[in-house]
């Protein structure tokens, strides 16, 4: 765990990794419109879907998990987070 | 009332109810001696990641997400799955952008609602009584919607009466909220996302049993209605509702007071991160399987939703024609865990509003000390009876309900989006600037609901989201800027 002597270390870190979530966001938005309305003139089928069904449900999911654990595993620092427990 | 139902379709819900009563009664045991509103609100800051993340989850996810999305899935097709996965983000996002944040401030405050953090932030009693006042109304109107909902489902699946089904699971969700308080609220709420995932697989299961396997069903589907095969379903999906959604059930989910109140709840950030991986792999898998499974009971409901009583009708039908009628009893449980889940988590912020928002609030700031016994009686009070009035509603159910529920949805965010995120991540942000954005944005969405006024057919949320931050950038800037003593403890 890493040790931030200071709150604003503690801030500055935890606004970098807002911003890193704000753009993982705009990444899955444009993944959704690629996947789905950008693959809908293709005539493609798997497991008897059309392709954009496919990615667009299927896909997008796994692209969501896969952001989720770049987020978190790599790119978010575990911190403490100071403070004491309401004993 | 005329009850028709068996005692087997009653036993699986009783049980289950049970269950939840035990555990709420053994964390009241367990939180004995800790800090009362500490550990009554906010469970004592000591959710894992993975119960963090179902109860995420279970609140975020409502009984319409269980009947009344996957009735439109069956009449639409995969063009409302493409819609519906856009929430996907709401767990990464709100514990992404919200979930440090709050916590950090949370500890240096010692606060255990968002508004706390709301109060300190723009050193606003009127900012924070509005804040209050918003939770509460739009909670009643969505708790509302979720007791309709769920004693529906359970009357039309079980043959028992309305009425019931919801003193059976209402009643009950109130009385073990009350005694519990959030722990008990995130613990129940795990053991709800867990059985609405073991629902929605047994359903699906019994449909593809029905309805002749996978392949046959779609073959049907392409053969008879091709529209479901296509992303604007001829017509039935226009880009509006895809553009509305990314909006009411995506991106401005991340301002809800009962998801951002998650980020306080949790023990370390370990936890924060599992959360947000388990969140996203559970909120995916219940929203593409639940609405899958509206579209494969293409199999065994061959006609339109009009034949079976509207598309809220088509999950509730399903259960009954492919499910064993000894199993009916469980399939049902997992749509009404879903309108428990959300219940519960609602009941406990709106009685955080009141009881430490409001009340204790006024007695701090008077030098009033409230004994630990009265706040405690105070407290599981405040929670039945917020809970009974919206059981009372629900007793006599409104028309229209399903569209009180998404304006309820659309008012919370247009409140505190801005509010939260402004205030949260930008120094320029100050008091005027937050009431004006809460105050008016919220009155000009209300204002245009109640018309009817709409934009290129858009939603309303897109015009009370577009008001509240530009009255929001105008209050920042005629406004007084905050003072430094508050900005360095929130910006360092």
């Amino acid at each position: 765990m890493k040790k931030f002597l200071t709150d604003a270390e503690k801030f500055s870190l935890v606004r970098r990794e807002a911003i890193f979530t704000g753009l993982a966001l705009v990444g899955l938005i444009i993944f959704w419109l690629i996947a789905g309305f950008g693959t809908s003139s293709l005539d493609v089928k798997i497991f008897h879907l059309p392709l954009w069904a496919f990615l667009g449900s299927i896909g997008v999911w796994i692209f969501a998990i896969l952001i989720s654990f770049i987020l978190s595993k790599k790119l978010f620092k575990n911190i403490d987070l100071g403070g004491e427990k309401n004993e | 009332m005329s009850e028709q139902g068996s005692l087997s379709a009653l036993l699986p819900l009783i049980f289950f109810m049970a269950v939840m009563v035990g555990i709420s009664i053994f964390v009241r045991h367990k939180q004995a001696g800790k800090n009362f509103v500490g550990s009554y609100f906010i469970g004592n800051r000591e959710l894992g990641g993975f119960v963090l993340a179902m109860t995420t989850v279970a609140t975020y996810s409502s009984v319409s997400s269980f009947v009344g999305g996957p009735g439109m899935a069956y009449q639409v097709g995969f063009g409302w799955i493409y819609m519906a996965v856009v929430q996907v983000t709401a767990i990464f996002l709100v514990l992404g952008i919200f979930g440090k944040r709050v916590a950090l401030l949370a500890r240096k405050f010692n606060a255990v609602t968002v508004v706390d953090i709301i109060r300190e932030r723009f050193k606003s009693d009127f900012l924070a009584a509005i804040s209050a006042f918003v939770i509460v109304l739009f909670f009643c109107g969505t708790m509302t919607a979720q007791f309709v909902g769920g004693a529906k489902l359970f009357s039309a699946v079980t043959g028992y009466s309305y009425e019931t089904g919801l003193i059976l699971f209402g009643l009950v969700v109130v009385i073990y909220t009350s005694i519990g308080g959030f722990r008990a609220v995130a613990l129940t709420d795990t053991c709800c996302a867990l059985i609405m995932m073991a629902g929605i697989v047994l359903l699906l299961k019994y449909v593809l049993d029905a309805g002749g396997g996978y392949e046959n069903i779609m073959l049907t589907i392409e053969k008879n209605n091709p529209e479901m095969l296509e992303p604007f379903s001829f017509g039935n999906m226009p880009w509006t509702i895809y553009f509305t959604q990314w909006l009411l059930v995506g991106i401005c989910t991340i301002a809800l007071p009962q998801s951002v109140v998650r980020g306080i709840s949790y023990k370390d950030t370990h936890g924060l991160h599992d959360a947000m991986l388990i969140g996203t792999v559970v909120v995916g898998f219940m929203n593409i399987g639940i609405n899958f499974t509206g579209i494969l009971a293409h199999g065994v409901l061959p006609g339109s939703p009009a034949d079976y009583g509207g598309v809220d009708n088509i999950i509730p039908t399903t259960i009954v024609t492919v499910m064993p009628k000894e199993l009916v009893g469980l399939a049902i449980i997992g749509p009404l865990a879903a309108s428990i889940s959300t219940i519960s988590g609602l009941l406990i912020v709106a009685s955080s509003a009141i009881v430490k928002d409001v009340y204790l609030h006024y007695k701090e700031k008077n030098s009033q000390p409230v004994e630990t016994s009265k706040l405690r009686i105070l407290s599981m009070m405040t929670t039945a009876v917020i809970g009974g009035t919206v059981f009372i509603i629900a007793l006599t159910p409104p028309s229209l309900i399903w569209l009180i529920n998404m304006f309820a949805f659309g008012g919370l965010e247009t409140a505190f989006f801005w509010t939260l995120l402004l205030g949260l991540f930008w120094k320029g942000a100050n008091k005027f600037g937050a009431q004006l954005s809460m105050v008016g944005g919220t009155i000009i969405y209300c204002a245009t609901q109640a018309a009817g006024f709409k934009i290129l057919n858009l939603h309303q949320i897109t015009i009370g989201i577009t008001c509240s931050l530009i009255l929001f950038l105008i209050g920042s800037y005629f406004g007084k800027k905050s003072d430094e003593e508050t900005l360095n403890k929130f910006f360092g």
